[in-house]
C-alpha cells in the first residue's frame, strides 16, 4: 500500500516536472488551449488530477489544489483568497484529538501515533492558512491596491478586504481555548499541539488583525478624501463657469478674521554688511574681490573715432598713376632694347618730357629693375651715380642711374 | 552660527510656509512639543504668532492681534489669493487629468515635466487648456509653445511656494504643504459660502451619464 502510493505520487510529480511548461501556461492564461496540445497529454492530466473540466462544454482548467500549490510557492498574491473555515478545521482537530486519547487509552500506540501525526499535521496546515490569509491582506494594503487604478475600485476593493477582516475575527472566535486546554488534559503532546502552538499563532494573527483594519480604514479614509478633494476642484471650476463674476467675500473685512487667511506679511529684510567686523573679513574680501567692475568706453566722445565713409574711387585713381609710372619705366626698359644705347633714366625723363617727379622716377626705375627675374636682370646693366652721404655714414644718395645692355 | 530656532524663526518671519516637504527638519521641530512654545513667545514679541493650516501639515506666522494695518495688509492678501485660486485649480486639475490618474495632487506628490509635457503635446485638449492656464495673469506666459507655456507655469508656482525643484537638474517637481493649504482654503471657501462644489460636481457627472 505504502509502495503504491510512494509509485503514484512520483508519478504524479514526474508528469508535472514533465509538462512544466504546459501547466505554467495554464496557470498564467487560466485555460487549456486544447487546440495546441495533444489529447492523450491533457488526458493523462485529467487522470493524475492536474487538470479538470467543470461540465461537459467548458474549457479544461487548472486543479486549485495545483494552482495552490504554485501560489504559495512562487508568494503570488494576485488571485489568492481570503479562506476562512477555520470552524471545521476546528472541529477535526477535536475528534482527532479524541481518536488520540481513545487510542491511547486502550493501548493501541500505533494507532495513536498515526493519529498524532495526523493531528499534528492538521495543527500546522491551520496555522499556515491562518497565517497566509494575514499576508494576503498584508500585501493588498501595502501596495494600495495598486491592482486596481481607479479610486473606486479601491475603495471596494477596501470594502472587501474589511469585510474579509471581519469574518475571520469572527471565525477566530470560534477558538475556545478553554475546550482545547480540557480537551488536552494532561497530555504533553496534546497540550503543545492545541494550546501553544494554537495560541501562538492566534495571537499573532489578532495582533496582526488588528493593525490590517486600522490600515485599512486608514486607507478608505484616503481615498474618500482622494475622491473627495477631486470633486472639490471639479465643482470649483463648474462654479467659475456658470458664475464667472463669483468672488468670495472678503473675509479680512470681517470683524474676526479666520486664522486660514490671518498670514502676516514678511518681517524682515536683508541684513547689511558690517564693515567692522573682523571675523566677516574675508567674507567681504571675497565678495568684493568678485566684483567685477564695467568700464564701457563712450565712443561719441571720440568723433574722429566715429564711422566714416571712404571714398573709393580715390584709390583707384592712385593706382592708375602708378600704373602709367610702371608703363613708362617698362618703355624705358624697352627703349634701352630697341636702341642698345645706354642712357640714364634722368635723360629719359627729360627726352621724353614725363611728367612725373624725378626721385619717384629713379626709384621706379630701380625698383622695375629689381623686379626683374634673375635671368632677365643680366641682360642689362646698371650703374649708379651719386655720392655717400656727407654726414651719415653708410648712406648713400643716389643722383641717377643709367642703364644699358649688358 | 544660527540656531535650528533661530532659522525657522527667520523663515517664519519671513512669511514662508514650513512643511514636511520644503523643511523637514523644521517641521520636525515645530512638531515636537515645548519648541512650538518657545517660537511662539519669540514671534509674540513682534505681533505675530504660529499658525497651522492642513491638519498640521503646514506652519506659518499669523498676526496676533489684528489693527487698521493689519487688516489692510490681510485684505490685499486675500484679494491676491481669491484672484489665484481658479488659475490653480485649473492647474491642478490639468496635472490630475493629463497624468491619467484620479488622485489628486497633494503634499509630496511629484511632478515629472517631461511626462507631463509629453502627455500633453499628445492631446490638443490639455495643451489648450494648459495655454489658457498659462496665459492666466498669475502665470503670466507669453509663449506659444506647450514647452515654454509649462516651464513658466512652473517657475511662478516655484516662486509661490507650491512645489520646490529638489534637483536643479532633473525636471522633477515636489508638492509642497501649500498646495494642502489652497485645499483648506477651497474647502473653506465652499463652506462659508455654501456653494456645495462636491455636490455639483457629483450632479455634473451624473447628467453626462444620462446623457
Amino acid at each position: 500500500m505504502n509502495q503504491n502510493l510512494h509509485q503514484s505520487g512520483v508519478t504524479l510529480l514526474n508528469a508535472l516536472s514533465k509538462h512544466a511548461d504546459l501547466i505554467m501556461q495554464v496557470y498564467l492564461s487560466g485555460r487549456v488551449d486544447e487546440s495546441k496540445v495533444s489529447q492523450n497529454v491533457i488526458e493523462k492530466l485529467i487522470k493524475l488530477g492536474v487538470f479538470w473540466r467543470p461540465d461537459a462544454d467548458s474549457e479544461i482548467r487548472l486543479k486549485n489544489a495545483v494552482r495552490q500549490l504554485l501560489e504559495t510557492s512562487m508568494h503570488d498574491e494576485r488571485t489568492r483568497q481570503v479562506d476562512a473555515n477555520i470552524g471545521s478545521a476546528l472541529a477535526s482537530l477535536k475528534t482527532l484529538a479524541q481518536h488520540y486519547k481513545e487510542a491511547l487509552h486502550q493501548g493501541r500506540f500505533t494507532e495513536s501515533q498515526a493519529h498524532l501525526s495526523d493531528l499534528t499535521e492538521h495543527v500546522y496546515a491551520l496555522t499556515e492558512s491562518l497565517a497566509n490569509n494575514v499576508r494576503v491582506l498584508f500585501s493588498r494594503i501595502s501596495n494600495e491596491f495598486g491592482y486596481v487604478s481607479s479610486i473606486d475600485a479601491k475603495i471596494r476593493e477596501n470594502e472587501l478586504a474589511q469585510q474579509q477582516v471581519s469574518e475571520l475575527l469572527k471565525q477566530l472566535e470560534l477558538f475556545r481555548f478553554d475546550e482545547l486546554s480540557e480537551l488536552a488534559a494532561s497530555n504533553r503532546e496534546l497540550r503543545h499541539l492545541l494550546v501553544v502552538t494554537l495560541q501562538l499563532s492566534f495571537s499573532q494573527v489578532i495582533q496582526e488583525l488588528s493593525i490590517v483594519q486600522a490600515n485599512l480604514l486608514e486607507l478608505l479614509g484616503r481615498f474618500r478624501e482622494f475622491k473627495g478633494r477631486t470633486r472639490l476642484l471639479k465643482g470649483f471650476v463648474l462654479h467659475m463657469e456658470q458664475k464667472p463674476d463669483f468672488e468670495p467675500v472678503n473675509y479680512c473685512n470681517l470683524s474676526q478674521i479666520p486664522m486660514l487667511f490671518n498670514q502676516a506679511n514678511s518681517a524682515i529684510k536683508p541684513a547689511a554688511a558690517d564693515v567692522f567686523r573682523a571675523e566677516h573679513e574675508l567674507v567681504l574680501q571675497q565678495l568684493v574681490s568678485a566684483i567685477k567692475s564695467v568700464r564701457r568706453n563712450d565712443y561719441s566722445a571720440h568723433p574722429e573715432r566715429a564711422a566714416q565713409t571712404i571714398n573709393v574711387e580715390q584709390q583707384s585713381s592712385v593706382e592708375f598713376a602708378e600704373d602709367k609710372l610702371k608703363s613708362a619705366v617698362e618703355d624705358y626698359f624697352c627703349h634701352v632694347i630697341d636702341t642698345g644705347e645706354r642712357i640714364t633714366a634722368l635723360e629719359y625723363h627729360s627726352e621724353h618730357n614725363l611728367e612725373f617727379d624725378t626721385e619717384a622716377w629713379i626709384y621706379q626705375v630701380i625698383g622695375g629693375y629689381q623686379g626683374l627675374t634673375m635671368e632677365e636682370q643680366g641682360f642689362f646693366a646698371i650703374d649708379q651715380t651719386g655720392e655717400p652721404h656727407p654726414v651719415y655714414n653708410g648712406n648713400y644718395i643716389i643722383r641717377d642711374v643709367e642703364l644699358g645692355l649688358r | 552660527m544660527i540656531t535650528e530656532q533661530g532659522r525657522i524663526l527667520e523663515s517664519l518671519l519671513a512669511g514662508n510656509f514650513i512643511c514636511q516637504i520644503s523643511d523637514d527638519d523644521g517641521w520636525r521641530f515645530l512638531k515636537t512639543t515645548g519648541n512650538s512654545e518657545k517660537i511662539e513667545t519669540q514671534l509674540n514679541l513682534l505681533n505675530r504668532t504660529l499658525a497651522t493650516g492642513a491638519d498640521g501639515d503646514v506652519f506659518y506666522a499669523a498676526y496676533q492681534t489684528l489693527g487698521d494695518n493689519e487688516r489692510k495688509i490681510l485684505s490685499a492678501q486675500f484679494q491676491e489669493v481669491s484672484s489665484h485660486l481658479l488659475p490653480l485649480v485649473e492647474w491642478l486639475l490639468l496635472v490630475q487629468q493629463a497624468s491619467g490618474s484620479d488622485v489628486p495632487v497633494s503634499q509630496g506628490s511629484a511632478i515629472r515635466l517631461t511626462e507631463l509635457q509629453a502627455s500633453i503635446e499628445d492631446t490638443p485638449a490639455f495643451a489648450e487648456q494648459l495655454a489658457k492656464i498659462s496665459h492666466y495673469r498669475l502665470f503670466g506666459s507669453t509663449s506659444s509653445s506647450a514647452d515654454g507655456q509649462l516651464k513658466q507655469v512652473f517657475k511662478r508656482l516655484t516662486d509661490l511656494g507650491y512645489v520646490l525643484k529638489p534637483n536643479q537638474e532633473k525636471q522633477i517637481f515636489i508638492a509642497t504643504g501649500k498646495i494642502e493649504y489652497l485645499f483648506e482654503v477651497i474647502k473653506f471657501i465652499d463652506e462659508t459660502e455654501a456653494l456645495s462644489l462636491a455636490e455639483q460636481a457629483e450632479s455634473a457627472v451624473q447628467q453626462a451619464s444620462l446623457l
